[in-house]
């Protein structure tokens, strides 16, 4: 036997005092008697045997003595060598995706794992190292290798389940990879199985081995949490402006049954909490429901599915799950197998709706009625009408030039149709006969769906640029007749087809131009302001005007938790005529790519800067940065904050206090198929240990048992004093 | 102070009471048990030579021709012994033992003179201390009272026996003894009550005890005193040990009360809580319902 700290041997003379009180008797109480008549009866008539007499005071000593020495034996902290022999790592862990909120066991399936992590924890042997990792999206060490169980205990009730999908195989490697060359090392997988199919590494440990495995394929037993529960869940839900319908939209949503059994319910569509449409649904087992819906709306919002009244139809005999409980230990827990809705996190949905901005347009012409009611029919046009240039150019309207042209071009928007004459950036070539389009950049949004290879022009104007230009159409001769001229003062577009002559008015290319035109003069890209699923990424790019220069931008989660937002900040001019602050977002992989790249290229002569808390673009200055992972369903903000506010990490704010508008909103949900079926994988139910991972009561510490056969001592030597055994 | 202010008062009382209710039953105006010149009649008994002609019954003899003698009862006064435990043990408890046993002392003594009866007071202890004279007349309770006040415990163990034996010695005259103490005798109360038992004397015992005698509140490792003889003795008391007192204590008092029925004694215990004209009433009571 060794002892961790021998010094505490020291402590032995502490027996000497007690044997030198013991000796030193303490006076004993006087008591007067009347008579001593009766005692004397007592204890003459069985008077003690005087080796019991001796030995009963002696053992009162003895006892003490020995109670100190139990004392000092336990803070020496003795230990055998086996015990550093038997010594285990253990790894335990801990499924916390979404599908583990679900509460076919009471009360979850995650509150389930979590007590038994804590019974894992209780049962450690002495010098057992555990530690802690969380499998989400990304595997998180919640805990490193240690053997103190208080700072276990207090990081499982710390621990929270998330919204994220299961990912099992890095959290194994990971757990591996603390356990290292360990000969008992453990990983204790508690989830809940619903995962997809492993691959190859985990195919070993999936069998729980009987053996000793080698250090890199260190024990791996599962145990699982789950029961072939049912659940019906929004795995999908998108919204995006119509290309057609200018305050058109389209939501697309789909619906999983994921149960055994048909199930009926209801999706609520609601557009800023006013109900837009209610959809019944009757979904097969294992159907998947799923559904564009068109709607209008001009200022868009947030749009909110929700699931509501589901109900399982009487199931058949045969209809009925076959395979039961997977895990004895929570079969006894589960709740009844007809509860059709096991998990509530994927019944909502939400997506972001992007407004439409009235535009104002201003034109120009000596009388063109094809090109006045081609801006009049766009209902998110205001349209003015002149027939000489104004002397001053309103600065918040697009400029639509029909053959008239300023010697200088105003600053701001300007659409140039059939120009009449040279200016400041071109000068006019001769006439183009006949021209015909044979190539046209088919990747600008200017020209999407715009085919202009058989418009007939007969007469084009040929212009010689005078600055950079950018060409969208182009005839066989490699003359621009439809280019976007480079300028920093605002943006230009140049047509020099004649509408007159021509039948491209006739075209349905032409309102499509015009509209292509106008979403590109608004810089509006927010077709699609594509809804996450949770564990997502997200780029935001804000522009705003100066505000409050004490006020810093921070993320708001759905549950009201603020995070600083770590942005970059360009010093880009405001040329466009969106709002104070618009809504430029760009989600990661939208087809809107290609716009934001032209957008961040025109300000890359400004050399960006990193901000920790960057202030709310004090400037107008153009603010960009990454979001996420966003691991909470629900709408997520960017908010401009106090800066005492956001000076403190993770903050919640008061609920007295109303939270900022948000400058910037991001619809995230679950939308994972696999999270919503809570059934658990076949392979897990195969691998799900029915081995105690609980160590048995004798695997605590030397010390334990000798503060337990102390306190036993301390019991017994009060007993026999107050039975009066031994004094 | 011993006598209170009223306590004659309470022993007016107390004497009204006795000559009322039990009239000749208690102390004084009682028959002796000794046969001689009185006028009353108790039985006959055969002639023998040198026997006083006179009580020879002559009615007898003419009938039947036998020669029987009258006895007569004799009248005399009473002779009162108040014999006070003035052992150690009587100062214990609270109140103590003597107060009341003073106190019914004071009270027997003015009752019995009261009835023109003859009192003595023995003080005693491990023999006798101190002694009031026979003295009769109701005048004398005062000089009784204030005798009794100067009166304190002390001596040794408590020796009934010894002390009787001394009163035998002085000659004194058959008559009614009332024993007032603890009778924690180590040599036996028996001893000194058959003395008086030969002698012919009517005896009534009354044995006062504190309740903590009687109920110790005592556990753990104590020194027990003896007040008496000053002995000390190291015991641990446990609850066995308190439970085996308490069955000795009661054992004891039993084994008085039988002694008492045994023999026709008086016997009257009482804690010494008890007022002492209570305990007197007690004691006239239990003497009326006997007579």
């Amino acid at each position: 036997m060794t002892f961790a700290l021998p010094i505490a041997l020291a402590l032995a003379a502490l027996a000497l005092p007690i044997i030198v009180f013991y000796i030193l008797k303490l006076r004993l109480r006087r008591v007067p008697v009347s008579t001593n008549l009766f005692w004397k009866q007592i204890f003459d008539e069985k008077p003690p045997r005087s080796l019991w007499k001796n030995f009963r005071h002696l053992l009162s000593l003895l006892l003490q003595l020995l109670m100190l020495l139990l004392l000092i034996l336990s803070i020496a902290d003795p230990y055998f060598p086996w015990q550093l022999m038997q010594a285990r790592k253990l790894v335990i862990v801990i499924d916390h995706s979404a599908s583990m909120r679900a509460n076919d066991i009471e009360p979850s399936r995650f509150e389930a794992a979590r007590q038994t992590a804590r019974e894992i924890i209780a049962g450690m042997r002495f010098r057992d190292e555990v530690a802690i990792v969380l499998a989400g999206q990304h595997p998180e060490v919640a805990i490193g290798m240690t053997s103190h169980n208080p700072t276990l205990r207090r990081t499982i009730d710390s621990l929270s389940v998330s919204d994220l999908p299961t990912e099992l195989k890095p959290a194994i490697e990971l757990g591996k990879q603390l356990i290292g060359d360990h000969a008992h090392g453990q990983v204790i997988v508690l989830t809940d199985g619903c995962v997809e199919k492993l691959e190859n590494p985990i195919e070993t440990p999936l069998r729980i081995e009987s053996t000793e495995t080698i250090s890199d394929k260190a024990k791996v037993v599962f145990q699982v949490f789950g029961s072939e529960a049912s659940n019906v869940g929004i795995t999908q839900f998108q919204v995006r402006r119509s290309l057609i319908d200018p305050i058109g939209y389209e939501a697309l949503a789909a619906v999983t049954n994921a149960s055994a059994t048909s199930i009926r319910c209801r999706l609520e569509l609601t557009l800023d909490d006013v109900p837009i449409d209610v959809l019944p649904l009757d979904l097969k087992p294992g159907e998947t429901w799923s559904r564009s819906i068109e709607k209008t709306s001009l200022n868009g919002g947030r749009l909110m599915a929700t699931l509501t009244q589901i109900r399982e139809e009487i199931p058949t005999s045969s209809s009925l799950p076959s395979g039961g409980l997977t895990n004895d230990t929570p079969s006894a827990n589960s709740r009844s197998a007809n509860n059709p809705n096991a998990l509530t996190t994927d019944d909502s949905a939400w997506a972001i709706l992007p407004p439409r901005h009235k535009q104002k347009v201003l034109i120009v012409t000596r009388g063109n009625l094809f090109l006045q009611k081609v801006f009049e029919a766009n209902p998110l046009v205001e349209v003015e009408v002149r027939k000489e240039l104004p002397n001053e150019y309103p600065v918040d309207s697009i400029v639509v030039l029909h053959s008239h042209v300023p010697a200088e071009l105003p600053p701001g928007n300007l659409l140039v149709i059939d120009p009449d004459g040279p200016c400041n950036d071109w000068e006019i070539g001769p006439t183009l006969d006949q021209a015909i389009v044979t190539d046209q950049d088919k990747n600008s949004p200017l020209m999407t769906h715009i085919r202009l290879d058989n418009v007939i022009m007969p007469q084009a104007k040929q212009l010689q640029f005078k600055t950079a230009i950018h060409v969208l159409a182009s005839t066989v001769t490699g003359d621009p007749i439809y280019a976007e001229l480079k300028r920093t003062n605002g943006k230009c577009l140049v047509l020099s087809v004649n509408l007159e002559q021509s039948d491209l008015a006739f075209r349905t290319a032409f309102p499509i131009m015009v509209t292509n035109s106008l979403g590109w003069f608004a810089g509006e890209t927010g077709e699609l302001q594509e809804s996450l699923a949770t564990g997502g990424m997200s780029n935001v790019e804000l522009t705003s005007q100066p505000s409050e220069p004490s006020k810093v931008l921070m993320i708001r989660s759905p549950s009201g938790i603020q995070t600083p937002f770590q942005a970059i900040v360009t010093s880009k001019p405001i040329t466009t005529t969106s709002p104070p602050i618009s809504r430029t977002a760009l989600a990661a992989g939208s087809p809107s790519q290609p716009e934001r790249d032209t957008a961040l290229a025109a300000g890359s002569d400004a050399k960006p800067s990193v901000a920790e808390e960057p202030a709310a673009s004090a400037d107008g200055s153009l603010v960009a940065g990454k979001v996420g992972p966003l691991n909470e369903i629900g709408i997520w903000n960017v908010v401009s904050a106090d800066g005492e506010s956001a000076s403190a990490t993770n903050t919640v704010p008061s609920k007295d206090v109303a939270p900022p508008e948000p400058l910037y909103e991001i619809a995230v949900n679950l939308s994972n198929a696999r999270e919503s079926d809570l059934r658990p994988s076949k392979e897990f139910q195969a691998s799900n240990t029915n081995q105690p991972l609980v160590s048995s009561w004798l695997g605590r510490p030397v010390w334990f048992y000798l503060i337990f056969i102390a306190c036993a001592l301390t019991t017994t030597e009060w007993f026999l004093y107050q039975r009066r055994l031994i004094t | 102070m011993l006598f209170p202010p009223d306590f004659l008062t309470r022993l007016e009382y107390l004497s009204i009471i006795s000559k009322r209710v039990f009239r000749g039953s208690l102390l004084a105006q009682r028959r002796t048990m000794q046969m001689g010149s009185g006028i009353e009649f108790s039985d006959h008994r055969e002639y023998t030579a040198g026997d006083d002609l006179r009580y020879l019954d002559w009615n007898i003899y003419a009938r039947h021709g036998d020669l029987l003698l009258k006895r007569f009862q004799e009248e005399q006064d009473l002779h009162v012994y108040l014999m006070l435990d003035c052992s150690r043990s009587m100062a214990f408890g609270n109140p103590v033992k003597f107060d009341l046993a003073r106190h019914l002392t004071a009270a027997l003594a003015y009752i019995a003179l009261a009835d023109l009866d003859r009192i003595a007071i023995v003080a005693f202890a491990n023999g006798i201390l101190t002694e009031f004279p026979v003295t009769r007349g109701k005048a004398r309770i005062l000089p009784i009272m204030k005798f009794l006040e100067n009166t304190s415990t002390a001596g040794e163990a408590t020796d009934l026996g010894r002390a009787v034996q001394g009163l035998l010695h002085r000659g004194s005259r058959t008559g009614l003894a009332v024993v007032i103490s603890d009778l924690f005798d180590e040599h036996g109360f028996q001893r000194g009550l058959d003395q008086l038992r030969y002698r012919r004397f009517d005896t009534h015992v009354i044995q006062l005890h504190d309740p903590k005698e009687a109920d110790p509140a005592l556990l753990g490792d104590v020194e027990l005193v003896d007040v008496e003889t000053d002995s000390v003795r190291k015991v641990t008391v446990t609850e066995k040990s308190i439970r085996t007192y308490k069955r000795y204590f009661s054992e004891h008092q039993t084994a008085v009360r039988e002694y008492c029925r045994g023999y026709s004694l008086g016997c009257t215990q009482s804690p010494s809580t008890v007022p002492f004209d209570d305990l007197i009433m007690r004691m006239m009571r239990a003497a009326g319902a006997k007579g």
